[in-house]
């Protein structure tokens, strides 16, 4: 800084009304940020939710309104209403995997803090880093129905062979454990986080008194954790579609006979193999309604409607 | 990331708000030492923390086995001869780099890891440049409009990316940007938010007393962003950085739309055309997976603790 910017500063601080400058900056430097999310989100959420009502071949220009009948055709169809289903069991699924499988991992690291707990922290974090593609292609060979590594051990074990992925039966859940990889590792730090914030010397005071190391985790940490759970819980539910989209787009497109298509795979297919952007769109509009419900609904259970986003 | 890939809209302030924040960026907290030993007390305490040790230990080294070894073992398979690919012994017995060949001749892999690289450099570079005025920004509103503006923020990092996409191709396509840099990059800026929710905490730990004797020197507030919070915020900003690269790296559903042209395609749209295109040809699959996986793990195994701290100290809680 030089001396003629540090005069020019103070004689701007000395004439300028304090007030209006300091209340004036701080939307100039949002400014980047209102455009960005305005042109990438707020304007394209929008124009979805208008398209849900036009019909629109994605191929053409034609354009016409249409009212709800997207809405009805995806209510009334066999698809959506399967997809839907398949969302809910896909949810079911990675829950355990969202809430109490991380929860107990990071309670584990937590407990003995030090250089080994972050090998394993860093470690456990691995597989969010992984290249989604890429972990497909490794559990496609992994689950080969004839001589994958999985077969190979049911084998040994007297359990026979399976084509886990190509069984209407299994292909869900092969999938859901394939992406639950991902979310116990965020989650195990996101838990790791909220204990971050948890008095230790509080836990030496009832380890002092003869508290044994269960009773401290059932009567201090885990009601610490309370609220955290049911958040990860449901924000694990918003963050895995990406995952479990690209899982389903390598592994099974939405197959075999339907078993692993979910409303955020049958929106895609709407869009892009059907080119049918007025009903991709109704879906789009269904799946965020549908979400905001669910969010809206565990802040609620949470109790914490104006503190959650201080 | 998202699709928020990675690590996506991972929203703010979880869990538990009664215990005062104890850390900031400016002095990593990870929480020091362990607890003091506490010596001659009854045998049966310590064998009970013995066996403690080892259930804690048996349970972190099952979970480290399940969620890491698959991809040692495909790591591993991508050194076997075709022949032997599903031998059952992890170790290649005679190792050879001909699935790593067939699959750098069979697409063009090393064209599509340079555009990726410059495709997460760019969504890297873009979204901070946006967010850390934003997040500098952001903390000087008068709470409650901190807190609407938040709130607005944390909204599009929930909006699920697939009901953003038909707008975004059609504006793409209107734009005649398909294939090119700009179609890949500037959509992807829809996980801004992530950024500045993640920088925001960081700015609010720098104490107010610094900025204000900046102020005070006659620092305008450019300067005082410049000079005085961007090198304090230097930490926070590689491991935010870091994220957002992996995230943008590990993207999927966008780049495919936006450039399904092979040559200008980023790295994991292109390994599902070479897998459609190779069909259950596993060898040169899992070499060209290894080649798309271990750049970006690199990146992480360098910086993995401040990657992780990143989460720890940020709002995230």
């Amino acid at each position: 800084m030089t001396v003629s910017t540090l005069e020019a500063g103070e004689r701007g601080a000395a004439h300028a009304p304090p007030g209006a400058r300091a209340r004036a900056r701080p939307w100039l430097y949002l400014s980047p940020l209102v455009v960005a999310l305005l042109v990438w989100v707020y304007g394209p959420l929008v124009f979805t939710a208008v398209l849900s009502f036009m019909s629109w071949n994605l191929t053409d220009t034609h354009l016409s309104w249409l009212g709800t009948a997207n809405y009805a055709r995806l209510v009334d169809g066999r698809d959506f209403p399967r997809a839907a289903r398949n969302t809910l069991v896909f949810a079911a699924v990675l829950l355990p995997f969202a809430t109490v499988v991380p929860m107990s991992l990071a309670i584990a690291l937590w407990k003995r803090p030090g250089r080994v707990s972050s090998v394993y922290r860093a470690l456990l974090f691995l597989p969010v880093v992984l290249a989604p593609v890429a972990m497909a292609i490794t559990w496609q060979f992994l689950l080969d129905p004839l001589s994958g590594l999985v077969n190979v051990i049911t084998g040994r074990l007297g359990l026979g062979t399976h084509n886990w992925l190509g069984d209407p039966a299994t292909a869900l859940y092969a999938v859901g454990f394939i992406t639950a990889a991902k979310v116990v590792a965020l989650n195990v730090l996101l838990f790791g986080a909220s204990l971050a914030s948890l008095d230790r010397g509080l836990l030496e005071a009832a380890a002092l008194d003869g508290a044994t190391e269960w009773e401290i985790t059932r009567h201090l940490v885990l009601p610490h954790l309370r609220r955290t759970i049911v958040l990860l819980g449901m924000l694990s539910l918003v963050v895995v579609w990406p995952w479990i989209f690209a899982n389903v787009a390598v592994l099974t497109q939405g197959g075999p006979d339907g078993a692993t298509d979910n409303v955020y795979y049958r929106l895609f297919t709407y869009a892009f193999t059907f080119f049918d952007a007025g009903t991709a769109s109704a879906a789009a509009v269904f799946i965020t309604t549908a979400l905001a419900v669910v969010l809206g609904i565990g802040l609620l259970l949470t109790g914490r409607r104006r503190r959650d986003f201080a | 990331m998202t699709s928020p890939d990675a690590v996506s809209p991972v929203g703010v302030s979880l869990g538990g708000a009664t215990i005062p924040r104890q850390s900031g960026v400016l002095a990593p907290t990870a929480p020091a030492g362990t607890s003091p030993a506490r010596p001659r007390r009854a045998a049966s305490r310590r064998a009970r923390r013995i066996a403690g040790a080892v259930g804690r230990h048996t349970l972190l080294l099952a979970a480290v086995a399940v969620m890491v070894l698959p991809v040692l073992w495909a790591l591993a398979a991508s050194f076997k001869t075709p022949g032997g690919i599903f031998d059952e012994n992890p170790l290649p017995m005679s190792p050879t780099l001909e699935n790593y060949r067939v699959a750098t001749g069979a697409f063009p892999v090393w064209r599509l890891l340079l555009n990726t690289a410059a495709m997460a450099a760019g969504v890297t570079l873009l979204q901070l440049l946006i967010a850390v005025p934003a997040a500098y920004a952001l903390v000087r509103f008068p709470p409650r409009a901190h807190r609407v503006l938040t709130a607005l923020i944390v909204i599009t990092l929930l909006v699920p990316p697939q009901s953003l996409i038909i707008p975004l191709f059609l504006m793409i396509s209107h734009l005649g940007w398909r294939n090119t840099y700009p179609g890949l990059v500037l959509p992807q800026l829809y996980g801004t938010g992530l950024a500045v929710i993640l920088l925001r905490d960081h700015v609010r730990a720098v104490p107010p007393t610094v900025l204000g004797a900046a102020v005070l020197d006659g620092a305008r507030p450019g300067e005082v962003l410049r000079l005085v919070l961007l090198p304090l915020l230097r930490p926070a900003l590689g491991a935010v950085s870091i994220l957002l690269f992996i995230t943008s790296w590990n993207e999927y559903l966008w780049p495919s739309l936006a450039a399904p042209d092979i040559d200008h395609a980023s790295i994991q749209p292109g390994l599902a055309f070479f897998l459609t295109q190779e069909g259950p040809e596993y060898g040169p699959l899992l070499a060209g997976s290894m080649l798309a996986t271990l750049p970006i793990v690199a990146v992480y195994l360098v910086a993995s603790r401040r990657v992780t701290d990143a989460f720890m100290h940020s709002g995230i809680r």
